[in-house]
């Protein structure tokens, strides 16, 4: 009987598959996934499987590293008798709503340029009898199942494990059902609304801007939404603290953090809302279908401006004939040419950098996301300088103050070498395989320009005047002059055996020293953004003690060019392609 | 019968086509020639009803097409200039995707892809992803994908780039095949011999506008000389000798 039921759902499902509307909607799902765009370039194509397993996989840890707080024998040993679990939630309740609109809204980013259907998909579908009417639906359809769909699987492992570890010290079982059904209700709605409010960016962009401009201010709109979402999963544990001191009036802010009114729905859904909170939840269901049929008429809008237009579009390229501003000899690139790259690998390699990461969307947005996170703690380094510090002084020469070019170049320069290893259609790399001698071991010193060339004269701009106007010459040039040496030994150890052009090599394989590679970076980061500005806090006040850095910045230089002078020949050539480390290694005596 | 008439495009003020009138009748197979520039793709384009013409219609069998564009894309087969395919699809995936879009038969669809890829030599790779395709092989995927639901019309734009020889010829015979099986055929290319070896008929374009149009045969008669000669003496008014000669002393140039 059930094997009968099953075959017939089998077969109409089959039969449904298989009919021309619904091929094409799974074929836009499949686009959505894999990728979009009119070259066939080799991006980061992590197939369906792998993509939804990352994507559930902060709810599952988040969930777990929480077992410490609401474990009823940890609570128990630590003296902890009574305590009333719904209110302790509300912190980690809102950050699992932002978590999930953070990482919602980041795949929506991420797969911008996927959501509408582009030239290929004009050039593939438009000349078959489909009408184009039909492809909007299909694509509409496509995408709505892909948000129900990434809604699930970022919260499928948080609403299942999050109940489950807070309901650890109750006896009732219900307590577990209410408890889960009402954080299933916010995550979800709070992944869909962001999903809708990236769609609906996406759609008005493309409703308001003609083709041309939608492509370059498409990008940094992008970069703003990364600056965003990187701005809301920061300040997640301090928000709920502001909602409890907003005294019966509803913040301002709030408005601009859609996160707080899914924690005011689960809240009121408990029964456990205060009257800020209530009225927070009661713009949960009006935002949301805003949103939605905002985003939906701005999509038809501008599919109909954009997508069906695309055969006039591509044929009408304009040739920007805009004059140069400067005279030759006074422009950036001759500059830096007469000064800091003297051979013609590295004036070419420069270029090809500073243009690849400038107009490859990918590379945009990674940096974009570092810069954002980078933003943003350095902006809560400021705020800890300030609170509570009576003199502009003391707020300046205090650890906080001083972390923030440390903060600044730690973030931008491991961002720039982490960018460096993401490939740029390597199909073209053939060009330097062909021109480049494989035992010339320029990459090092030419990632090296790059990366001091684009931090150094930014980080000395900003803080040697900073420094200079709020405490005198000396402070600024002993703060400077660290900040710099610094930020030069940092790129020293992180080109450590850097042996390819950036952006032409495959992408590194995942091996098992990765994890020490991530935890020597959260360790080099404390001791860097934490440890050295505390260090020079104190060290200010009599500067000679500054002298006793120089024993470290000795030994952080001498150990990359020791492990430089080192390494065998075979190790120092130029590589395109990563290879696996074998297994068994044969000794080649013979050789 | 289609028939172009009085077809003209622009993008904002600037003409790209200008007054094009021709007609293809069945088993004719007429070539379209023309420099860079000269409107071949767009005149491809409006054929196919990608882009809608600022004056003028384009008629199939007397009927505008754009009043049932469907209907009219059901009996077309169009291979474009770029191969823009879904490199994540195999080649059959890819193959079945269009075949199902256009509404073919299940089981006729399957046996005719299998047959098409073996007679294209790319039955072994079936079940590669076509992102790991040569660019000839995904020529001839579009090529199966443009004739297998044996539409009426059939227009190539540089069907052959990319081909190796064997394919190349094998689709010049079957250029020829189609026009006798009183197929309309509208032939795109850059590569004289082939338009003149498979056409029957030849359009000569220049800055928008037809400035030869005739048998291929009546063409290099009047004229005296050979297709190539003909449309360099009709199209371009450069002395191709000379400017070779300049390029190789810009390559000897060294700074001063």
């Amino acid at each position: 009987m059930i094997t009968q039921a099953a075959d017939v759902i089998f077969r109409v499902w089959d039969d449904h598959r298989r009919r021309p509307f619904w091929r094409m909607v799974q074929l836009f799902v499949a686009r959505i996934f894999r990728g979009a765009g009119d070259s066939d370039a080799d991006g980061l194509d992590l197939g369906i499987g792998l993509v939804l397993t990352l994507l559930a996989l902060p709810g599952a840890f988040v969930s777990l590293f929480l077992m410490d707080k609401y474990g009823s024998l940890l609570q128990w040993l630590r003296g902890i008798t009574h305590v009333d679990t719904l209110a302790i939630v509300l912190p980690d309740e809102y950050f699992f709503i932002v978590l999930s609109m953070t990482v919602t809204g980041a795949v929506a980013v991420w797969r911008w340029d996927a959501i509408f259907p582009d030239r290929r998909d004009y050039m593939n579908l438009v000349p078959l009898p489909i009408s184009t009417r039909n492809i909007f639906f299909a694509n509409l359809i496509a995408v709505l199942f892909l948000v129900i769909l990434i809604a699930f699987d970022v919260n499928a492992a948080s609403c299942v494990l999050f109940p489950t570890v807070v309901a650890a010290s109750q006896s009732e079982f219900i307590f577990f059902v209410k408890f889960a059904v009402v954080h299933a209700a916010g995550v979800l709605l709070g992944s869909v609304f962001a999903f809708l409010a990236v769609f609906l960016t996406l759609g008005i962009l493309m409703a308001v801007l003609p083709p041309r401009a939608l492509q370059r201010v498409s990008a940094y709109v992008r970069g703003l939404v990364v600056v965003y979402l990187v701005g809301l999963l920061c300040t997640a544990f301090a928000v709920p603290d502001l909602l409890r001191q907003a005294g019966g009036h509803v913040p301002s802010w709030t408005a601009l953090m859609p996160s707080t009114w899914f924690l005011g729905l689960c809240q009121s859904l408990r029964g456990r809302a205060d009257p800020v909170l209530t009225a927070l939840s009661a713009r949960v269901i009006p935002g949301i279908v805003a949103v939605a049929v905002v985003a939906l008429c701005a999509y038809a809008v501008g599919y109909r401006r954009h997508f069906v237009r695309i055969a006039e579009i591509t044929d009408t390229t304009v040739i920007d004939h805009t004059p140069a501003l400067l005279p030759r000899k006074w422009r950036f690139g001759v500059l830096l040419d007469r000064l800091a790259l003297h051979t013609a690998f590295q004036k070419g390699g420069f270029r090809f950098i500073c243009k690849t990461m400038l107009r490859s969307e990918a590379h945009r947005l990674a940096l974009t996301g570092v810069g954002g996170l980078a933003l943003v703690l350095a902006s809560q380094a400021l705020l800890d300088a300030v609170e509570g510090t009576r003199s502009r002084r003391a707020a300046a020469l205090s650890p906080d103050a001083l972390s923030i070019p440390f903060i600044l170049s730690f973030l931008v320069i491991v961002g720039l070498r982490i960018v460096f290893e993401v490939p740029v259609d390597l199909r073209s790399n053939w060009i330097f395989q062909l021109m480049l001698d494989s035992d010339g071991q320029e990459c090092e010193r030419l990632a090296q320009r790059v990366i001091l060339i684009l931090v150094l004269p930014g980080l000395v701009a900003i803080t040697l005047p900073v420094y200079a106007y709020l405490e005198g010459w000396l402070v600024a040039g002993l703060h400077t002059l660290l900040v710099a040496t610094w930020a030069v030994l940092l790129t020293n150890i992180v080109l450590i055996r850097f042996r390819k052009l950036p952006f032409t090599c495959t992408l590194p394989l995942f091996k098992q020293h990765s994890f020490v590679t991530m935890l020597s970076f959260v360790f080099g980061f404390l001791l860097y953004a934490r440890s050295t500005p505390e260090f020079e806090s104190s060290a200010l006040l009599e500067p000679v003690r500054m002298l006793s850095l120089i024993p470290v910045a000795a030994v952080a230089w001498y150990v990359p060019h020791f492990l430089a002078k080192n390494t065998i020949d075979l190790e120092k050539k130029l590589i395109f392609e990563e290879s696996p480390t074998p297994t068994i290694e044969a000794l080649r005596l013979s050789d | 019968m289609l028939e172009a008439v009085h077809l003209t495009k622009r993008y904002a003020s600037l003409p790209a086509v200008q007054d094009l009138s021709f007609s293809l009748r069945p088993g004719q197979v007429l070539g379209c020639l023309g420099p860079n520039g000269s409107g071949k793709s767009t005149t491809v384009k409006m054929l196919t009803g990608l882009l809608q013409p600022t004056r003028g219609v384009v008629q199939f069998d007397g009927h505008n097409i754009q009043h049932d564009l469907m209907a009219y894309r059901k009996c077309l087969g169009y291979v474009p200039e770029e191969p823009h395919l879904y490199p994540y699809l195999t080649g059959w995936e890819y193959l079945e995707l269009i075949g199902t879009l256009r509404g073919m038969p299940r089981p006729d669809l399957e046996k005719k892809i299998d047959s098409l890829l073996e007679l294209f030599s790319l039955h072994p790779n079936r079940h590669a992803s076509i992102g790991c395709y040569s660019k000839g092989m995904r020529q001839r995927i579009l090529l199966i994908a443009a004739i297998m639901d044996d539409p009426e019309i059939f227009i190539f734009d540089e069907p052959l780039s990319g081909l190796d020889v064997t394919s190349a010829l094998i689709f010049k015979n079957l250029v020829q095949a189609l026009g006798r099986q009183g197929k309309l055929v509208f032939y795109c290319s850059h590569v004289l011999e082939v338009v003149e070896k498979v056409c029957s008929d030849v359009l000569i374009l220049r800055k928008g506008v037809v400035i030869a149009q005739d048998s291929v045969t009546n063409i290099g008669r009047i004229l005296g000389q050979s297709l190539e000669n003909t449309f360099l003496h009709l199209v371009d008014d450069v002395d191709t000798m000379s400017v070779a000669r300049d390029i190789v002393s810009v390559m000897q140039m060294k700074a001063a």
